[in-house]
């Protein structure tokens, strides 16, 4: 039998009085990549935050390397050899690259100062292990995440690490990044430390792990070396049902008039001259590697950034002046990449969520909501876009999946009847049952006559839902295509 | 799934997450019936709810800045200064031989401070993008120093007296005991209904949550943070016309003691300091649970140094108390 890291024998946990896992067994080997993948909701971040230390189990054993194992906090798991890196990043944005290596233990002089000159060497070593184009005195917060990334993943390595928990280490990469860090995967695991790797992209659980695990309603489905799956089987076994399609078909049509118009907008030497019309039922796609501005771009199209040049048209009024509050009075919407940051009020309940947007529709001329109207509203979003909450006056935003989150932010604003929305990652952490009925909510809009535009970093969901498609590089469009000449190579090649 | 035992533990934990302070207050209350000598009296009672009014108004102006994450140092300050201002014109500008006249146009100058310091602080905080805390520090001192300033401009004594009789009566004089009850419970009637029925109420809440997502989400954030400082003043305003009435002086030294009580009424009482949870509600059950605290210790001889030990003391509880149930809550 191949030495076993770690191993978990009838792990059970349940939060007041709900089982979330059903006595989990599992054993990771020395050295291997084990791929953890299951629908959000199934119970992998609260088996992973178990063996972090961040929350204890109720029953069950679980040793490491032979010796059992059972950690009081994130710090012991950290001090055992346990490192995570996270889908939020933990790094401290407003210090410098050497400083973040080093938080858990300043390099210190023979009086106890920090020994600055030892930490900029280290610091330097470990950049150049990794050829970040960084240096040690860079400011976290001018990074980008990607870059972030690879910073915590060299903090973890530092330390004397056996085994690292990858949660969506990709979702925010850009392709080059994500060679790198597979290669990086491969080289640690060569040293003999163990992997589990944690994410919705198939195609990479498929190509980094030796093994993977299915988890689904807290219970192990099933534990099999990665080639005996399909990637159909896995599907399968993650849903629990037959998923025939990945993207839904509804029938549409796109009219004539042009709902979005942008012409020759720049900003910050991100976004330069950057044109494009959407008409009524089009879906279009932009299509750009990371730092290619297309975040950028959405955000200056809906007035969260002020444009330093052109001109926006939406629903044929053209707008002296951008803001949220301005481009929602033309019925548009935007859902942001950053749900936590800037979507959602996740403290909050539901719905304190969904109201947000439509709320300024229900005042009397007092100011006064008018709730039994909002109620109905909100309830109405609730069945429509079938978000799965139990009661949405009490239920905080945070504790839904991520595929229900993402489902509240399209309920806020698809109350509001939106002419024009821009997606900017609209499946990212969704998982793949709950993405293919967020896909059915945007073709649906599209069908009933809005104009959308969805930013993705996932070729095969621009191919899978628009009608056309616009590719970014450094701030400027390279190409435009329509639907009968998307092509995977071809995409990619102008994005690169 | 869950059983019935499990449903009344979240209940009760619910409960003592929303308002923990409640059955602290009412212990304290029975507590204070049973062992502090004159605590029972009419004369007493009179005196606490009497000492609650004022408190209570200006603790639910701050309570809105609070709960949009901020926080307001000056209302003490225009406190201080609204006191010495109202009585100069009541008691020693030309207008005083005439209450007539005189009372409204302290009344409306009064307000008229609270509301100018409030728009002063929105606009710091919205156009200069200054923090509230340094905004309104800023304020406290200005606004103190010209209360000091402008009292011994205009007075040789430490307080000015000699204001009408009649003004007597917001501070609750004789049978009019219960006109600055009234007053206060109207405000803080007023507050409750902004907050919990307004549209402005429900912005402040999200801004107090997440001010990026509510500002993508089309929420009017620096408008709302504008309308929200001037409460905050304009309360103060309010509770200077109710304090003065009831001290009969305009004194510089008004506020001196006042802000820590606020502060901590606003804390004790359940609002979170890091926004958009809480309310008025909490608030007014803080305010009688410090008032009653006041009241009781200075009954039983306690000094004011005790007293503001024990204050201290409760923030820290109760500040404790929120991240512990929010973190037990977090991990549910």
């Amino acid at each position: 039998m191949a030495n076993v890291a770690l191993q978990l024998s009838d792990v059970r946990k349940a939060f007041t009085g709900v089982q979330v896992l059903h006595g989990i067994n599992l054993d990771l080997r020395a050295g291997e990549a084990l791929g953890l993948v299951g629908e959000n909701g199934a119970g992998k971040s609260t088996l992973m935050n178990i063996i972090g230390g961040v929350i204890a189990m109720d029953s069950g054993r679980m040793s490491l390397f032979g010796e059992p194992y059972d950690p009081r906090s994130p710090l012991s798991a950290t001090e055992l050899g346990i490192a995570f890196v996270h889908q939020e990043l933990n790094l401290f944005a407003n210090l410098t690259v050497a400083e973040n290596l080093f938080i858990a233990g300043f390099p210190k002089t023979w009086f106890g100062a920090i020994d600055r000159r030892a930490m900029r060497r280290k610091a330097s070593e470990c950049i150049a292990r990794f050829s970040l184009p960084v240096t040690p005195e860079t400011k976290v917060e001018s990074l980008s995440v990607g870059i972030r990334q690879m910073i915590e993943i060299s903090r973890a390595l530092m330390r004397n690490t056996r085994i690292m928990i990858f949660d969506e280490p990709t979702t925010s990469l850009s392709k080059r990044e994500k060679e790198k860090l597979f290669k990086t995967i491969n080289e640690l695991k060569e040293r003999g430390i163990s992997i589990v790797y944690i994410s919705h992209i198939l195609e990479d659980v498929f190509r980094l792990c030796d093994r993977i695990t299915v988890l689904r309603d807290g219970r192990i489905i099933a534990t099999a070396p990665a080639a005996d799956f399909s990637e159909s089987q896995l599907i399968k076994s993650m849903v629990g049902r037959e998923m025939t399609h990945l993207y839904p078909t509804v029938e549409k049509a796109i009219g004539s008039t042009v709902l979005l118009e942008a012409s020759r907008i720049s900003w910050q030497g991100i976004v330069k001259d950057v044109s494009l019309k959407i008409r009524e039922g089009e879906i279009v796609g932009i299509y750009g590697l990371m730092g290619a501005g297309r975040t950028e771009l959405a955000k200056v199209l809906f007035g969260v950034e002020q444009l330093d040049k052109g001109e926006v048209t939406m629903n044929g009024v053209k707008l002296a002046r951008l803001s949220p509050e301005i481009c929602i009075r033309e019925q548009a919407a935007f859902i942001t990449e950053d749900r936590f940051n800037e979507g959602l009020l996740s403290t909050k309940p539901v719905d304190d969520n969904l109201d947000l947007v439509k709320m300024a529709d229900l005042q009397n001329r007092m100011g006064v909501v008018n709730v039994g109207e909002r109620n109905r509203l909100n309830q109405q979003a609730i069945r429509d876009l079938q978000i799965k909450v139990s009661d949405s006056k009490r239920q905080l935003v945070n504790s839904l999946s991520g595929g229900n989150q993402q489902k509240v932010v399209f309920g806020k604003w698809v109350m509001k009847k939106p002419r024009i929305l821009i997606l900017d990652e609209p499946t990212r952490g969704v998982d793949v049952g709950a993405k293919f009925e967020i896909y059915t909510i945007i073709l649906n809009l599209a069908k009933s006559g809005s104009a959308i535009l969805i930013i993705s970093s996932e070729i095969e969901e621009l191919i899978g839902t628009c009608d056309r498609m616009l590719v970014m590089k450094h701030g400027v469009v390279t190409g435009d295509m329509p639907k009968s000449e998307f092509d995977r190579e071809k995409i990619l090649g102008l994005a690169l | 799934m869950r059983n019935p035992g499990e449903n009344h533990e979240r209940k009760v934990l619910w409960m003592l997450r929303d308002m923990p302070i409640l059955p602290l207050l009412v212990g304290s209350f029975l507590l204070a019936i049973a062992f502090v000598p004159h605590f029972c009296t009419v004369y007493n009672l009179k005196n606490y709810l009497l000492q609650s009014a004022d408190l209570l108004i200006i603790s639910c102006g701050l309570t809105f800045v609070v709960l949009n994450g901020g926080i307001d140092f000056s209302v003490t300050s225009v406190l201080t200064l609204g006191s010495v201002l109202g009585a100069y014109i009541m008691a020693l500008s030309p207008l005083a031989g005439s209450p007539a006249l005189s009372i409204p146009v302290a009344i409306l100058a009064m307000m008229a401070v609270g509301l100018l310091v409030g728009l002063v602080n929105g606009l710091s905080v919205t156009r200069l993008r200054m923090p509230s805390f340094v905004a309104t520090l800023a304020t406290q001192l200005i606004v103190l120093g010209l209360a000091v300033q402008f009292a011994s401009l205009v007075s040789d004594t430490a307080s000015i007296a000699g204001l009408p009789e009649a003004f007597f009566v917001l501070g609750g004089e004789g049978r009019y005991f219960f006109v600055p009850i009234l007053i206060a419970f109207s405000v803080w009637l007023f507050s409750h209904w902004l907050l919990a029925r307004t549209i402005f109420g429900k912005r402040v809440y999200a801004i107090g949550v997440n001010p990026k997502a509510s500002f993508i989400s089309g929420v009017p954030v620096k408008k709302t943070i504008v309308q929200l400082m001037i409460i905050s003043g304009l309360f103060a305003g309010i509770a200077s016309i109710v304090a003065t009435a009831r001290n009969q002086v305009g004194m510089p030294s008004l506020g001196d003691k006042m802000f820590l009580t606020t502060i901590a009424s606003v804390i004790v009482g359940g609002t979170s300091t890091s926004g958009g949870f809480g309310g008025v509600g909490k608030t007014l059950l803080g305010v009688l649970f410090i008032t009653l605290l006041n009241n009781a210790m200075n009954l039983l001889g306690v000094g004011w140094e005790v007293i503001m030990i024990v204050l201290g003391a409760l923030i820290v509880v109760s500040a404790a108390g929120e991240y512990l149930l929010n973190h037990r809550q977090g991990r549910v």
